[in-house]
């Protein structure tokens, strides 16, 4: 819980343990909360402990797990579904649009291992998930690096009445970003962790960190870097995308997902819809392919999307 | 053993529907799932008419049984029997089935009309969902059961096996399964391709209690439903109701083509007439 928290800015800490934390806080305090697992749950390790009557493991079978879901949600529950975001997302996914968004339903799914921060490679990574996910009618979208936001989040969600899908980075090792308390996070809100003038990067998730490193690069170079956490990304901050593009003219884009079909997207989709186009645009992330085995770090370098990167892709912008 | 009295009611009540599930086949241009309807009709009325602790004057009641129909396409059927019950209106039923904006859907929409309990349709979802149903009833110490209606065809889906061992690996002696075993799926009969038997011992290898029936036979149905054990048994329970499609209409039984489709006022007269001919068996004496 927050009070308990150490603070310091780019330490690690787990958003696992985070959630975990939450979710007896939650179930202490609302009768009608769950926690389940497709034999995925290492965040309800205490919660099992503390309420074995709301824990459903079913075992590996997560289409099973999010119509049961849907099935706690038709009762008036709160099912928080916790597992690894490719079986979550793309296992389930006919289950999680046709049991649970078709009908509305208030289950939350916690996921973890977001972009290539799992490091089991392509079979765990998770690149399709927001593709996926923001295409579900009903299903808002919510990516989160900052491991103490996820208390905030889930606490939020308690009378939040869709369903909610939160994106998690690695989930063990997670850069705390922001002050516990300092931000009120919201579903539609976009966050600006660093002013500046020249341009913009937008990011959500783990490279919201790398956003702001590349902004200290940027800094030594007498560039003035913005960095928003675009951590909403179904529904989108239009608000806040449109002043950056009025403040800052620059756009760029760096995320830990599939290039052409996440925050990128949604961002050029809504320039394109409202007519308001950045001077320069450039987006940042996985390419079409399979990443195969690595660290988050080590494949975000490969393929070209961390701080190194996204300096040199803001530089160019400038030119 | 069942009450004559109370199976000559239901009888006569399997029979009004068959008729009406007809009439409306014949009246609606576009194409009804009437095999599968008409597989389902003693099940449905028996639930609807007798098994079940339901209200259509209080839909929301805590305590009231829950149904899913895991065969979505069957919507007309579950629709019939409800309204039969006086949860719908027929002549709304009738007039607007399948049509832009109506509640009463090909497959049913818990959001489109209050009363059904869960929107079903792609089929091998409704089990696990239900189980959810049954997770939430016990936990909160409430005294209903969830019935789940499937067909066979749709548990060749993984995700209703993985919902039977979850149900049986947890005891939810509060969740009732019933399968319509027709033996016959959209596009080919049991043991063309896919051979779903030893049936009932796949269910019973999972830890359930299995009571298989004649689905047609209401007498029988009425004794499979009071066989049920009460909701603290250490199991869940599946009625194996072996069933024809397209059962009372002679051209429709065991006829692959009739798995869905419209009628032609000389098939509606065809269809009728045999129902009629078929006044006692069908249960339609007095």
């Amino acid at each position: 819980m927050a009070d308990k928290v150490t603070w310091n800015f780019g330490e690690f800490l787990s958003a696992r343990s985070v959630a975990g934390e939450t979710i007896i806080e939650l179930a202490k305090k609302y009768p009608n909360v769950w926690g389940i697992t497709a034999d995925q749950g290492g965040a309800l390790k205490q919660f099992k402990k503390d309420f074995p009557e709301r824990f459903i493991d079913v075992g590996i079978a997560e289409q099973n797990l999010s119509g049961i879901a849907a099935g706690l949600a038709l009762e008036g529950n709160i099912p928080f579904i916790f597992g690894m975001i490719p079986f979550m997302s793309m296992r389930a996914c006919e289950q999680n649009r046709t049991a649970i968004c078709y009908q509305d339903l208030p289950v939350r799914f916690i996921g973890t291992g977001g972009g290539l921060t799992s490091g089991a490679g392509s079979t765990h990574n998770a690149m399709e998930d927001i593709g996926i996910m923001k295409s579900l009618v009903n299903m808002t979208v919510l990516s989160i690096g900052d491991p103490n936001m996820v208390r905030d989040i889930m606490l939020l969600s308690m009378t939040y009445p869709h369903p909610l899908y939160l994106r998690l980075a690695q989930g063990k090792k997670d850069r705390m970003l922001y002050e516990p308390g300092k931000y009120e996070f919201k579903v539609g809100m976009g966050l600006t962790a660093r002013e500046g003038k020249d341009a913009t990067v937008l990011a959500h998730g783990e490279m919201v960190f790398e956003a702001l490193e590349a902004a200290n690069l940027l800094k030594e170079d007498g560039i003035d870097t913005r960095v928003v956490d675009m951590y909403s990304i179904k529904p989108l901050d239009k608000e806040l995308l449109f002043k950056c593009i009025k403040d800052t003219g620059n756009i760029l884009v760096l995320e830990d997902h599939l290039m052409d079909c996440g925050l990128a997207s949604a961002i050029s989709d809504a320039c394109m819809d409202e007519g308001i186009y950045p001077k320069k645009f450039k987006r940042l992330g996985i390419p079409q392919i399979y990443a195969g085995f690595g660290s988050g770090e080590q494949l975000r370098k490969k393929f070209g999307y961390d701080k190194t990167a996204a300096a040199a892709a803001v530089k160019d912008m400038l030119k | 053993m069942a009450d004559p009295k109370e199976v000559k009611r239901l009888q006569a009540l399997a029979y009004d529907m068959r008729k009406k599930l007809i009439t409306l086949t014949g009246y609606y241009e576009g194409i009804v799932h009437i095999g599968g309807d008409l597989s389902v009709t003693d099940l449905l009325i028996a639930l609807y008419h007798y098994g079940m602790k339901v209200d259509p004057k209080n839909i929301k009641a805590p305590d009231r049984d829950r149904f899913l129909l895991s065969k979505g396409h069957a919507a007309v059927s579950m629709y019939m029997a409800m309204t039969l019950r006086g949860y719908f209106d027929y002549d709304t039923l009738m007039k607007t089935y399948g049509r832009l904006d109506s509640a009463f859907g090909e497959h049913p929409c818990k959001i489109q009309l209050p009363g059904v309990e869960c929107s079903t349709g792609s089929l091998g979802q409704g089990l696990a969902i239900a189980v959810g149903m049954a997770f939430s009833a016990r936990m909160k110490k409430e005294k209903h059961r969830v019935f789940c209606m499937m067909g066979d065809g749709e548990t060749c889906e993984g995700e209703v096996w993985e919902a039977v061992n979850t149900a049986g690996s947890y005891k939810l002696g509060n969740l009732v399964g019933i399968v319509d075993r027709n033996k016959q799926m959209m596009t080919s009969f049991d043991g063309d391709y896919m051979n779903l038997e030893p049936y009932a011992d796949r269910w019973r290898a999972f830890n359930w209690n299995v009571i298989e029936l004649d689905g047609h036979d209401m007498a029988a149905i009425v004794d499979a439903i009071d066989q049920i054990p009460p909701i603290t048994n250490p199991k869940p329970t599946v009625l194996i109701a072996h069933t024809t499609k397209g059962k009372g209409v002679s051209y429709m039984e065991h006829e692959i083509n009739w798995h869905a489709g419209s009628l032609s006022k000389a098939d509606t007269e065809k269809a009728l007439a045999d129902i009629e001919a078929n006044y006692d068996k069908l249960g339609g004496g007095k």
